[in-house]
């Protein structure tokens, strides 16, 4: 599988360097495989500890989301994830085998209100925490594999630096 | 890395129920932490207090999990209270409103202190 090039910001000026390339069988559960490997490829950016939490949270629900809705929890369909750094930015890259991305930034967020009343299952919580755990969340598609990239800024002096 | 299924336990305090939780509360964690409950329900305390303090993973499916039990707990007019979450995790209930719906605290002992006979009626006082 050919990823594509990290988009955005970064995409457009900066180096990137690779700092992990991992997969994790489609189960249940593997979600923690997944950030423990991301949480030990990125120690050597020296995170906040409120950021790397976030990061684990936003790798988690977004590896949970492909091993489910892409690929439909076939062991045997892997979960390939990329972790590139640049000077500015941290870009985590997961990719699943759906035929259409099933995860969209603009969808609308959930309502606690609702779901207490019963209007609304309780679930659906996956996409509102990873857009509010990272500064960007993209998601892309060429019709045979998708991919959420997830950006942290790094040296953000609002968000208290790294 | 060992997945830590939830275990979960029931204490009774003179200011309710307190729910320990130990592990991982996910998918996993249905049947413990709904039984849990119920025990922690059986005895018709005013309030039930989810003790995190052993918890150090909470997925989208638990933050699922955790509104089913605030909706149970508010249909019986119960009062569900949360103590010792990490600092991620008040971020992640305040994110999600859950910290709207239910008071959260940082230990048992604050905990248990808001919900004795006299905290609660200060607190309606305050309320009306």
């Amino acid at each position: 599988m050919t990823a594509p090039q990290p988009s955005g910001r970064a995409g457009r000026d900066a180096a990137w360097r690779t700092l992990a390339e991992l997969s994790v069988p489609s189960e249940p559960g593997n979600e923690r495989r997944a950030t423990d490997e991301v949480a030990k490829a990125v120690s050597p950016l020296g995170l906040a500890p409120g950021r790397l939490e976030k990061l684990k949270t936003a790798v988690a629900e977004a590896t949970m989301n492909a091993m489910e809705h892409g690929n439909r929890y076939r062991p045997e369909t892997p979960v390939v994830i990329e972790v590139l750094a640049s000077e500015e930015d941290l870009s985590v890259r997961i990719t699943d085998e759906g035929e259409s991305p099933v995860l969209s930034p603009e969808s609308q967020d959930p309502d606690l209100e609702a779901k207490l009343e019963g209007l609304q299952t309780p679930r659906g919580w996956g996409l509102f925490l990873i857009k509010n755990m990272v500064d960007e969340m993209r998601v892309t598609g060429d019709g045979a594999h998708h991919t959420v990239e997830l950006v942290l800024h790094l040296e953000d002096p609002e968000r208290g630096g790294t | 890395m060992v997945e830590r299924y939830l275990e979960a336990s029931v204490r009774r305090t003179p200011a309710g129920a307190v729910v320990d939780l130990r592990g991982e509360i996910d998918g996993f964690a249905e049947e413990a932490l709904n039984a849990a409950y119920a025990e922690a329900e059986a005895g018709d305390p005013e309030a039930i207090l989810l003790n995190f303090e052993g918890v150090d993973y909470i997925n989208s499916t638990g933050i699922a999990l955790i509104v089913g039990l605030l909706a149970k707990a508010r249909a019986s007019k119960k009062r569900l209270l949360a103590c010792n979450l990490s600092d991620h995790y008040v971020e992640i209930f305040n994110i999600t409103r859950l910290s709207d719906f239910m008071n959260v605290f940082p230990d048992e002992e604050s905990a248990i202190r808001s919900s004795q006979p006299s905290a609660i009626s200060d607190q309606q006082e305050q309320k009306s």
